[in-house]
């Protein structure tokens, strides 16, 4: 029977860093995708010839330099393009955009509010230092954040004494960020509206919470973690790998193999053999057994346990528990070939920011609408749809002249209230989104040459994705870091021996790209007698 | 107009028919301007700009505050000695300046800032600091009291998120006043005589930190014996519109005086000898401020910073009360380094361990010497300091070490400064 040291169910982007690492290790990998080609959520799709963009991914992001640096993914030729960080267009036909020198964006929020444009500077503060608090949580592998979050806090509470400054408004800060609303957090700094929208709307793309919902200014520290505090003061830029996320997967591919890995790709596992108290390989659907001295699940906490095994085979409580994890589907997906550039005429000619993404938005109550029509399962009335225009930047996804426009749409239900979606509903979807981009964009519905509608549930079949939820679990702090995917299993390690989790259902979850893959890695190397550094 | 602007049917469209009740008026007057985006403005410009940039001999140009402003505008020798010897006249705009007025515009300022106002007259300025609640500095300018409800602070940064939120429960209002006040800097020894060639009489008797409102060629112009050069000097502020024929007619008056335009570097320079923080700079202000220890508190910065812990409650005040008693970690010193060629100083040694940073540092040609402004730990001040310096040799680039000293004076603090009447002559 075919042998490996471990095996990588899932080719998504996590599952395929994590095997990167272990074939550098000298480990023989296997991984095995029931796709035909890599890349999972991340996918390069043809949506007409020549167009091409992720189909279920937005496509920006990009993976820390730790674990680009550590993959040497540079030499397989990985780029990533620096963008100014997004522009939020408003119905009324205000846009606001970022900029990442310190005096243009300043000027920018002094268009709404010169008060705001002041206050920005210890908004950037805040969302620095909570970055900074954060980064080495999410750095390494789950640590508990009682000792981490708040542990740290108390040595220099401390402290504080004898250094005569900061501390007692550091745990206020935390609390803050930890529990109240987006809204009410933004309040205590800003008095536009606009400007507060456009913060919120950026925080909120692929929550399942509202911003006006506790606990939802977490989110806004999100843009702020691949922040150098040292940058000109600006707001924070958007990290996009050059050729879309296409690219990405192309070099850890070419990494895995450099390394001696192997991909097979059409290859689905159903089932993992368990023996001896430990699992000791995989069955494909043809029926074919792979053995292997470790396996790793690129997929949902949800997927991996419980339809990979037999639930009898698995420990006392882990089907509850697993099953009590909250995932739930937020986000529609839009892809749009275009055979034209899209004007924007509100927004100023050659605005930079426009390359970062577009996010279409209302004021904040019409953000919490929404939110509350997704908690009633109603069809979207007035999404938050964010753009991301990748061709702009990068003319190589289109044929000359083209541009692929990937969409997401929030805030989207995988079910509806009177039932699954229905097609009638669908195109509905669609054409609520057409209107809102001609909105800013007029005439645009005339340069379609193709677009498709992907629905949660479409993810779901497709991907295999749970419930269409891009998070592969809510972000909440209850399911995060010691706490990811459920207490008791904070990690990539699961109860059962040899079977790891590298998907983002795993610690630190969705807010570090590839994070959780190469713990995964890093926690086998560890068991195994290798230390590496991920 | 060029022959290829020029239509043909131009002058039909001209004529206006003065009978005519309904004249013709040409719409695009009244469309409103779509305000331009902010990053196509690359220049940002004073009122002085135009006028400014017809001395710049160098083409050298910095940003301040946003602004485009000159950096040196003949050269920073011959500014120099214009500033020492006789006068310099500079475009200081870009410093921010806000306008405070109101019933409680006295308790609001009292509240904001460290120093006991009571006793500040109309027409005098003080210098001010104001910290947030920890007692951790966000600023420190000049604030003028223009009238018994109406003030005028003048800062290196913006402040007025912090102004507003400290004005709750205050009947004040509190303008922005930056792009519409005109500040113009004449610092040196004849700039009395200079300010008095210029028609303005009586100069000589404004005492220092006072003010006046004066009439200089008809143009309403405030005048104040201000200024960060440590020497002698005035600050006029005046309206937008008149200051570009205010700077020209100082600079008219002046020249025979030996008066000469400079630019940014020059004002830099003299704040370093003279040994004036800039906020920014040589601190950073705590909103701004993302690792904790980057924000620093009243006393270690200034020697003897005002605070009036005996006014009732200011902003910071409990905190300050607790700084005031133990002694600060570090302080912002002024040092002078080893060494006679110019160098760029960067971090200050103590028995080989990095006991501090340099915030700026020029060659001084007063001292001779290469100066700097740094932040050193306390416990490190009472011994040897060394600074590192670097320099570039064609394509070299070359570190030493240079022995420093702590300047127990600022580098330079003429005597002028404070002499009333003001010298007319040298």
């Amino acid at each position: 029977m075919e042998r490996h040291d471990a095996i990588v169910i899932g080719a998504g982007l996590n599952g395929l860093v994590a095997a990167a690492y272990l074939a550098r290790a000298g480990l023989s990998v296997l991984v095995l995708d029931r796709a035909s080609a890599p890349g999972g959520i991340a996918a390069e799709h043809e949506i007409a010839p020549g167009y091409r963009l992720p189909r279920f991914a937005l496509g920006s992001g990009g993976l820390p330099p730790r674990i680009a640096a550590g993959l040497d993914l540079p030499r397989h030729g990985l780029r990533f393009i620096r963008a100014e960080g997004g522009v939020t267009c408003f119905q009324d036909g205000s846009y606001h955009a970022n900029y990442r020198d310190g005096v243009v964006h300043r000027r920018e929020i002094a268009r709404f509010s010169r008060r705001d444009a002041d206050a920005f500077t210890r908004y950037r503060r805040d969302m620095l230092r909570a970055a900074r608090g954060l980064a080495p949580l999410l750095a390494g592998p789950a640590r508990n954040p009682a000792k981490g979050l708040f542990g740290g806090l108390r040595a220099r509470l401390s402290l504080a004494d004898s250094i005569a400054a900061i501390a007692p408004g550091d745990l206020r800060d935390m609390i803050r960020l930890w529990t109240l609303p987006a809204s009410d957090f933004l309040d205590a700094y800003f008095e536009s509206d606009a400007v507060k929208a456009h913060l919120a709307a950026a925080a909120m793309m692929g929550s399942t919470l509202g911003p006006c919902t506790p606990a939802s200014a977490s989110r806004l520290v999100l843009p702020w973690l691949s922040e150098s505090g040292d940058a000109s003061g600006g707001a924070p830029e958007t990290l996009m790998p050059f050729g879309g996320p296409a690219a990405l997967v192309d070099a850890l591919t070419s990494v895995i193999l450099a390394s001696g890995g192997r991909l097979r790709m059409e290859a689905e596992v159903t089932d993992i053999r368990i023996g001896d108290r430990k699992v000791q390989g995989v069955v494909l659907a043809n029926g074919e057994e792979i053995a292997a001295g470790a396996v790793l699940s690129g997929l949902d906490v949800k997927r991996s346990f419980l339809s990979l095994f037999q639930w009898k085979d698995l420990p006392e409580g882990l089907v509850e528990r697993v099953g009590r994890v909250r995932m739930k589907g937020v986000a529609a997906k839009v892809n749009i070939a275009l055979d034209a550039t899209p004007g924007f005429p509100g927004l100023p000619e050659g605005c930079p920011s426009l390359g970062g993404g577009l996010r279409l938005a209302g004021p904040i109550p019409a953000m919490e609408r929404a939110w509350a029509d997704w908690r009633e399962r109603m069809p979207p009335r007035d999404p938050l749809v964010e753009v991301l225009i990748p061709s702009l930047l990068d003319p190589s996804l289109a044929p000359q002249g083209g541009q692929v426009l990937s969409a997401l749409v929030q805030y989207v239900p995988e079910a509806l209230h009177e039932g699954p979606w229905s097609p009638e509903r669908r195109d509905a979807l669609g054409d609520l989104v057409m209107a809102r981009l001609a909105g800013v964009s007029p005439g645009i519905e005339r340069h379609v040459v193709a677009l498709e509608v992907l629905l949660p549930n479409d993810v779901e079949n497709e991907i295999g994705l749970t419930g269409g939820d891009y998070a592969y679990g809510e972000t909440t702090l209850d399911q995060m870091f010691a706490n990811r995917p459920f207490p008791g299993m904070g990690g990539a390690e699961t109860p059962l021996r040899n079977f790891y989790l590298c998907s983002p259902s795993a610690h630190p979850g969705p807010l570090v790209m590839g994070g959780a893959g190469a713990n995964a890695a890093s926690t086998l190397l560890g068991r195994l007698g290798k230390a590496v550094r991920t | 107009m060029t022959p290829d602007t020029a239509h043909p049917n131009e002058s039909q469209d001209a004529e206006i028919d003065l009978g005519n009740e309904q004249a013709a008026v040409d719409p695009a007057l009244f469309e409103e301007m779509p305000p331009e985006p902010p990053f196509t403005r690359t220049v940002h410009t004073t009122p002085l700009h135009l006028v400014t940039s017809a001395e710049s001999r160098t083409n050298r140009w910095t940003d301040w505050n946003g602004y485009t402003v000159p950096e040196v505008l003949t050269d920073l020798g011959d500014e120099y000695r214009a500033l020492r010897g006789t006068a310099a006249l500079a475009d200081h705009s870009p410093l921010v300046k806000y306008r405070i007025f109101g019933r409680d515009a006295l308790a609001f300022m009292q509240r904001l800032v460290t120093r006991d106002l009571a006793a500040l007259e109309v027409d005098t300025a003080v210098h001010v600091i104001f910290c947030e609640g920890s007692g951790l500095v966000l600023g420190d300018g000049l604030l003028f009291r223009l009238g018994d409800d109406e003030y005028r602070l003048v800062t290196e940064e913006t402040h007025l998120a912090w102004m507003m939120e400290s004005a709750q429960g205050f009947r004040v209002g509190i303008a922005d006043v930056t792009a519409t006040l005109a500040l113009l800097s004449l610092q040196g020894p004849l700039s009395a005589a200079c300010l008095n060639e210029a028609g303005v009489a009586n100069m000589d008797g404004l005492a220092p930190l006072a003010a006046r409102w004066v009439d200089i060629a008809g143009m309403p112009v405030y005048v104040s014996r201000t200024g960060a050069s440590g020497d002698l000097g005035y600050e006029l502020w005046a309206d937008a519109e008149d200051a570009p024929h205010l700077w020209r007619h100082l600079m008219d008056k002046g020249a025979p005086h030996g008066l000469r335009p400079a630019g940014f570097a020059l004002r830099e320079l003299a704040r370093l000898e003279a040994g004036f923080p800039r906020g920014g700079k040589d601190y950073l202000s705590a909103f701004a401020a993302v690792a904790s220890g980057d924000a620093s508190t009243p006393f270690e910065l200034w020697r003897s910073p005002p605070v009036a812990f005996g006014k009732t409650v200011f902003n910071g005040g409990r905190a300050l009360r607790a700084l005031a008693s133990a002694p600060p970690r570090r302080r912002l010193v002024a040092l002078v380094a080893d060494g006679l060629e110019p160098v760029s100083l960067s971090s200050v040694l103590s028995g080989g361990r990095m006991v501090g940073s340099v915030t700026t540092s020029a060659f001084s040609p007063a001292r001779g010497a290469n100066i700097a402004l740094a932040l050193v730990e306390a416990v490190a001040l009472n011994g040897e300091l060394a600074v590192t310096a670097s320099r570039h040799e064609g394509l070299a680039f070359r570190e030493t070490v240079l022995g420093a000293r702590v300047l127990p004076e600022p580098a330079w603090n003429s005597a002028r400064s404070l002499v009333l009447p003001a010298p007319l002559r040298p």
